[in-house]
């Protein structure tokens, strides 16, 4: 497989949110926000770069027995790297993602990209599939918090766009809403996309 | 040799100590700028809740006292070590007159424990500015209850209306919809999606003010 080849299943063609239904506590939970969807989606494709580079590079010494255990500690390591970076250098956005930022380590898709990708393929394609992967998720997390954010506030990235004449869909803002989203998404990408038939 | 009984062990050793090291490094590194940053946060914090008095009793714009921190906090507010009383106070002092005070206040939202500063007027009974100092809320929900048009409904309101009751000294508000208009001055708007962490708020205002009351019947601050 080329890099590119790598690129686009791990952005589109296998994307962890629509086709492998990874991460979705979080696309669930930050995406009434666009601002704190962009933040998790960044945090996270860090995350994932540095751990996918990490398990890739030391995969031929890894025993098998313990591969899992050396890639939660990985992952989990560079999750509180992000966190005090963010505490000491960005403190306002390290404050506006709150917890989310240590639920980065429970995120199914890193723990997924080590064990199918990392773990078996050399360093550079698996942080080519980190970028993707991130990017994937990136841009589902954007696209549902754009719907909700606009609905929900009439507003995007907090500037409001919509008038005083808008109102708030209330349902929007609560986590219900993502859900109805993120079917709708799935189901579009299925039909439109794989064009897999009912 | 990765077969061997002893070399995972040994592996996931060395990663374990590596790793933890790396973070360690990393942590020690950043400590001093992570307090130093919070304790410049939470006093900025104390300075703006009572900023407008200290504003008025010096005839300067809040502005221009809140540009001049660290000095303009180490020239008007003060700490207060009153005996018995288990919260931190302070209080703002422009010519030797207490202008405003400020409670740190706790309590518990949804998900965990909260914690917020109250300044008041110098007989404690108007709130005249509320800032979150910590809380656990949901993002993009409970954690809006940071947002200044939140916070900003408790300026200037007469909280204490029962000041000789032992039960309870506060007043009872009323929420409603973010979407709707207060009618009148008990109604207060919550933050959609967070019906809990906004009841939460008034529940730790009141409690505490309780206890200030409590506190302040029979002993000064």
């Amino acid at each position: 497989m080329t890099k590119k080849d790598i690129f686009i299943n791990a952005t589109f063609k296998d994307n962890s949110i629509w086709r492998q239904i990874l991460g979705i506590c979080s696309a669930l939970a930050v995406t009434n926000l666009m601002l704190n969807s962009l933040i998790m989606g960044l945090g996270v494709t860090f995350t994932l770069i540095m751990a996918n580079m990490t398990i890739s590079l030391i995969r031929n010494w890894t025993p098998r027995s313990v591969r899992m255990m050396v890639q939660v500690l990985i992952i989990a390591a560079y999750v509180i790297i992000v966190d005090i970076f963010l505490k000491a250098n960005m403190p306002l956005i390290s404050k506006q993602l709150g917890p989310y930022v240590g639920l980065i380590i429970t995120n199914c898709i890193l723990m997924g990209r080590a064990e199918a990708f990392a773990s078996k393929n050399k360093v550079f394609d698996s942080f080519v599939d980190g970028v993707g992967s991130g990017l994937g998720y990136t841009i589902v997390l954007l696209g549902i918090s754009f719907v909700r954010e606009l609905f929900g506030f009439g507003s995007f990235f907090g500037f409001k766009v919509l008038g005083s004449w808008w109102t708030n869909w209330s349902i929007m803002v609560m986590a219900p809403s993502a859900f109805f989203l993120l079917a709708m998404l799935i189901w579009g990408v299925n039909t439109y996309y794989y064009k897999v038939k009912a | 040799m990765k077969d061997s009984f002893l070399y995972p062990i040994v592996f996931m050793l060395i990663m374990v100590v590596l790793f933890t090291g790396i973070l360690a490094v990393m942590f020690r590194f950043s400590e001093e700028k992570i307090r130093t940053y919070e304790d410049d946060t939470y006093q900025k914090k104390i300075l703006s809740t009572m900023v407008t008095q200290i504003a008025e009793a010096t005839e300067q714009s809040p502005d221009e006292i809140i540009a001049a921190y660290p000095e303009s906090f180490e020239q008007y507010v003060q700490q207060l070590k009153p005996d018995g009383f288990e919260r931190k106070v302070y209080q703002a002092v422009v010519d030797s007159a207490v202008v405003a005070y400020c409670f740190e206040i706790k309590g518990n939202g949804l998900w965990g424990s909260m914690s917020a500063l109250v300044s008041t007027s110098t007989d404690f009974r108007t709130i005249l500015n509320f800032a979150i100092v910590n809380q656990q809320e949901t993002p993009g929900l409970g954690a809006r209850i940071e947002e200044d048009w939140f916070l900003s409904q408790f300026q200037n309101i007469v909280f204490v209306v029962n000041p000789e009751s032992t039960e309870d000294v506060t007043q009872s508000y009323e929420f409603i919809s973010e979407s709707q208009k207060p009618e009148n001055d008990r109604q207060l708007k919550r933050v959609t999606g967070a019906t809990i962490t906004s009841d939460s708020v008034i529940k730790m205002l009141r409690a505490e003010f309780n206890y200030i009351y409590d506190y302040v019947r029979s002993k000064e601050l």
